[in-house]
């Protein structure tokens, strides 16, 4: 079975537009949120991380009959940087394929038809086109999936992709996350009273919610034969090891003793052959919400209880916000990103972390210490999947 | 670099023993499957109390109820009985569920919400179902699925790759039990592609052979399921049908099923450049069915040849966006 390795990417958010402003962004460790730029929402809290208005993509406005939303335009962005980064050239096109993890798709375009002058066509426009939408872009005749499993969706994608590898039933995959901004999205979890009036702040004792991010994370997944045959330039990790699990217990609820989310952290490191001492950075699901960031600090302190000191936690969304189905894409770039250059970056300093979270948030930059990065997501319905990512070469 | 297809690996000794068909004209594969008889408007078709119990169902979404529905008719086909809780077992049962339109009436019916009232007007009890995983999730939390509960959502081709995608995640050793399928609800009058609505779903039980041989039951079919992409910038040029007859071939190759080698062939079809490329490949010979506005009319194809199967058939389908999905249904006899 073949490595899959990661040898390009390409990301936009509200850090902005490409992997330096991302990095620029992390290391930074500032962000605040604003209000939503839609004169039709009308909810209590319309906040977001939105991506700058200056970086957010004017085109491409269609391919054929499919109209490009803010979602496919952030997300074939996204994907032309990795594969430039990548240095692609010709590869057959039925060997590329392309997953891409979306919890709402191009349901913003479908709003902007309802609150405007309604659709330019006749014909029927699936809101789940984000994948269709960078396969016409590239050319890709492969496997091209939308996976929309909410909040866990691109790590469940990237998790497909990495399938396509290993399965020898495609040499690379474009693959990644990408959300956009969704009038419902915002007004339903404003009506579940679930939005933080202040900014995200995971694992803060003063916690009220999550607040949404907008954004796309793109990996070019290649296999290692296939990377090493075109002497890929760069390698900057290995996707080693997956770990998914369902709890089957609840709509929007965690189950509270965490044993799926602590079988999938499991799995995937005793895949990728992690041992806990060896897990050097773990980039967590960690939204903000009061019971998700509880139960899953208790279980990393049971899952990683090998280390000698505790794994350095790295909070993303009290940066990027919780970026829905783009969330994982966008935290193994950054996983991916954290291995190549060897330091984990400063975390957001919470105002007081809670102590029910017994977790590491070190606010200075630090050496990586560890060979393998774990990232978690998880999603409405109890849907887990945790991702590792090691250290890697061509 | 390699330029060809190669097989791929779904697990070759899974096959489908259950199969569960909800739909306004029929609740039977095949009938369910056949061109005839389908209202244009299905009127008040579906009681949930009476499909599934009196109490707990009200509040979910209708193609939520559908596919919950489905799945107990194939469950309950596949003969299956599961004594009390069983947790290594329950971590071994894997879920894919297949839509593209089950979230897109009440979506609207939201976002009229918010904009004229607010979001406080809205329902707290539907709330939730903004996020379209949630229309399969339930089925999760009934029957203690704990290996994964997948969603997809690839035009037209989202059942179909619920197959696929379940089959691959087997053989990659994350569940041994599958149940896939899809489910769909009519889009809202005047929305494009409303005439062209599908509701209703199907659920498919896909576990290895030997399994259902132990039970005794008879079980259907095969069902091995490659999905594709053809960008319709592709289609639209002379090459297209060549191109996807290519395709066609290669995946039916992979597969077993060489030239010249006897076959049916369903084709459902909309009226895109991509899907006239796909008519042209494969030929006269091909059953044409009209595509619905959703991932159900696939599935519902596969399931009404799976129940009355005798020999090979492959399925097409394409989407005006480019997804395409072959799926070769061979007869048990085949399987070793």
């Amino acid at each position: 079975m073949d490595d899959v390795l990661i040898t390009g990417m390409g990301v936009i958010s509200h850090l902005g537009n490409g992997v330096d402003a991302f990095w620029q962004g992390l290391s930074a460790a500032r962000s605040s949120p604003s209000k939503a730029a839609d004169p039709f929402a009308r909810m209590d809290l319309p906040l977001m991380y939105e991506v700058p208005e200056a970086d957010v993509p004017a085109g491409p406005e269609r391919y054929g009959d499919l109209v490009l939303g803010r979602g496919s335009r952030l997300a074939v962005e996204a994907a032309r940087q990795a594969v430039a980064d990548a240095s692609l050239a010709y590869v057959a096109p039925d060997r590329v394929a392309v997953v891409i993890g979306t919890g709402m798709g191009d349901s913003g375009l479908h709003e902007e038809w309802r609150s405007g002058d309604g659709p330019p066509g006749d014909h029927w426009s699936p809101t789940f086109s984000i994948a269709s939408a960078v396969g016409a872009w590239f050319g890709a005749e492969g496997t091209n999936s939308s996976v929309s499993n909410a909040c866990a969706a691109s790590g469940f994608g990237l998790s497909m992709a990495a399938d396509l590898i290993r399965t020898g039933e495609a040499d690379v995959v474009i693959a990644g996350g990408a959300e956009a901004y969704s009038r419902v999205a915002l007004g339903c979890f404003n009506r579940l009273g679930a939005i933080d009036p202040e900014r995200c702040r995971p694992f803060d004792l003063h916690r009220k919610g999550t607040l949404f991010g907008e954004g796309a994370g793109m990996m070019i997944l290649e296999s290692a034969s296939h990377a090493r045959a075109r002497r890929a330039p760069q390698v900057y990790a290995k996707l080693s090891g997956i770990g998914w699990s369902c709890d089957a217990f609840h709509t929007t609820a965690p189950e509270p003793t965490g044993g799926q989310i602590s079988r999938a952290m499991r799995e995937a490191l005793a895949e990728a052959g992690a041992g806990s001492d060896r897990v050097g950075c773990v980039i967590p699901h960690g939204t903000g919400t009061q019971l998700n960031d509880t139960v899953e600090s208790q279980v990393l302190g049971e899952v990683l209880d090998g280390r000698r000191d505790q794994a350095p936690v790295y909070s993303l969304k009290a940066l990027l916000g919780h970026t829905g189905g783009a969330a994982a894409a966008l935290a193994a770039v950054a996983a991916a990103q954290i291995l190549h250059r060897g330091t984990v970056p400063p975390n957001i300093a919470p105002d007081e972390q809670d102590p029910a979270c017994k977790i590491h948030l070190p606010t200075e930059a630090a050496p990586l210490d560890g060979e393998f990065v774990l990232v978690n997501a998880y999603a409405f319905g109890g849907n887990n999947v945790s991702l590792v990512l090691e250290e890697a070469t061509v | 670099m390699s330029t060809s297809s190669p097989a791929p690996s779904t697990g070759d000794d899974l096959v489908i023993s259950g199969i569960g068909v909800v739909t306004p004209w029929a609740d039977t594969p095949v009938a369910a499957a056949a061109a005839t008889g389908r209202p244009a408007e299905p009127g008040d078709w579906f009681d949930h109390r009476e499909r599934l119990g009196r109490r707990g169902y009200k509040y979910l979404p209708t193609a939520t109820q559908y596919f919950l529905a489905a799945a107990k008719h194939a469950l309950a086909d596949a003969g299956e009985t599961r004594p009390g809780s069983d947790p290594e077992d329950e971590q071994r049962r894997g879920a894919v569920v297949g839509t593209n339109s089950a979230a897109v009436a009440l979506h609207e019916s939201m976002d009229h919400t918010v904009m004229a009232e607010g979001a406080n007007a809205l329902s707290p009890a539907t709330a939730p179902y903004f996020s379209i995983n949630l229309f399969g999730s339930r089925l999760a939390t009934e029957h203690s699925f704990r290996a994964f509960n997948l969603t997809l959502t690839s035009p037209r081709v989202a059942g179909l790759e619920a197959l696929e995608t379940g089959a691959r995640s087997i053989a990659a050793g994350r569940a041994s039990w599958l149940l896939a399928g899809a489910t769909e609800e009519a889009l809202p009058a005047g929305h494009p592609g409303a005439a062209a609505s599908e509701r209703g779903a199907v659920a498919l039980v896909m576990e290895p052979v030997a399994k259902v041989r132990e039970r005794g039951t008879a079980g259907y079919g095969r069902c091995r399921v490659r999905s594709l992409f053809l960008p319709p910038e592709v289609a639209a040029t002379p090459e297209g049908p060549d191109r996807v007859r290519e395709r066609i071939a290669a995946v039916l190759a992979g597969q077993g099923i060489g030239p010249g080698q006897e076959h049916r062939v369903i084709a459902v079809l909309d009226d895109s450049p991509v899907s006239a490329a796909v008519a042209v490949a494969v030929g006269p010979r091909a059953d044409l069915v009209t595509a619905g506005a959703g991932a159900l009319e696939p599935l519902l194809q596969v399931a009404g040849a799976l129940a009355g199967l005798s020999g090979p058939v492959v399925v097409v389908t394409a989407a005006r966006e480019g997804n395409l999905a072959v799926a070769l249904l061979t007869p048990l006899d085949d399987v070793v």
